[in-house]
């Protein structure tokens, strides 16, 4: 259940991404339209997570940035410092949300 | 950013000749499906609906027979770029209505170290906006035959 709502977290952050270079982009020469309708597909996936979740989603994009981030040969690709192997075994398989200890942020493992 | 830094991001794997795909979802999936191929991406399903999502902001069809569709994903984590080319073209929604023939498919992580993402997508703006670099993209048959357009040797 929990792995499901990492996805959607993962979905999420992606679609905030988007929004937040949506100009830039745009300056680029790419044609933007359509930032309302992306706005509101935001609001109804985050309306999909639990208030908690969404809140520690959140604050960590309001502090860091990138709430998630990928990890890559125990790398976190947000501040690039190695975990512990014993994590990405359980990062991995287990239904539970990491956390790096080292920036806080949420795990995401992509290898 | 110039041609010759551009190049880096380009690998064989990640470059098609002759793309199969007729549709604008098919052309998309295909080109996404190196990704998958060489490991470079693992969840099909969360960088598919990335894209597709990116083409309700707006269709990455430039005009002039280029498209580059493009996303930040939380799913990767490198900077690559795949190149694909269809001879017969396909519609892709683009701004000037006119069928697509060269497809530059950027994927980013969230975050690059080296903040790599938005300059390379206006460079190959820039490059694509020359007529003669499209002209010989439409008619380059290896990855070293296209790497020299885009590195404008
Ligand atoms: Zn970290």
């Amino acid at each position: 259940m929990l792995k499901k709502d990492l996805e959607m977290l993962v979905a999420l952050q992606d679609l905030d991404l988007m929004i937040e270079e949506a100009d830039d982009v745009e300056k680029l020469g790419f044609n933007i339209t359509g930032c309302s309708e992306l706005k509101n597909a935001r609001e109804e996936l985050a309306g999909r997570l639990s208030k908690p979740l969404l809140f520690r989603y959140e604050r960590l994009r309001s502090k860091l940035k990138r709430a998630i981030v990928p990890v890559k040969n125990d790398i976190c690709l947000g501040c690039f410092l190695r975990q512990p192997t014993s994590i990405g075994t359980k990062g991995r398989e287990d239904d539970e949300i990491f956390t790096c200890e080292n920036c806080g942020r949420m795990l995401y493992w992509i290898d | 950013m110039q041609g010759s830094e551009l190049q880096k991001y380009f690998h064989e794997p990640l470059f098609i000749a002759d793309i199969k795909a007729t549709t604008k979802n098919d052309a998309i999936e295909e080109l996404l499906n190196l990704f998958l191929e060489t490991k470079h991406i693992r969840n099909r399903q969360i960088v598919l609906e990335m894209l597709h999502t990116r083409e309700t902001l707006g269709s990455t069809g430039i005009g002039k027979g280029v498209a580059i569709p493009h996303g930040r994903t939380t799913a990767a984590s490198d900077v690559l770029i795949a190149f694909g080319k269809s001879e017969a073209g396909i519609d892709f929604d683009a701004i000037d209505g006119k069928p697509v023939h060269l497809f530059f498919m950027v994927i980013a992580p969230p975050h690059d170290e080296d903040n790599v993402y938005l300059p390379i997508l206006g460079s190959l703006v820039t490059t694509l906006n020359i007529k003669k670099n499209r002209d010989k993209l439409k008619k380059v048959e290896t990855f070293k035959e296209f790497l020299s357009v885009i590195t404008g040797e």
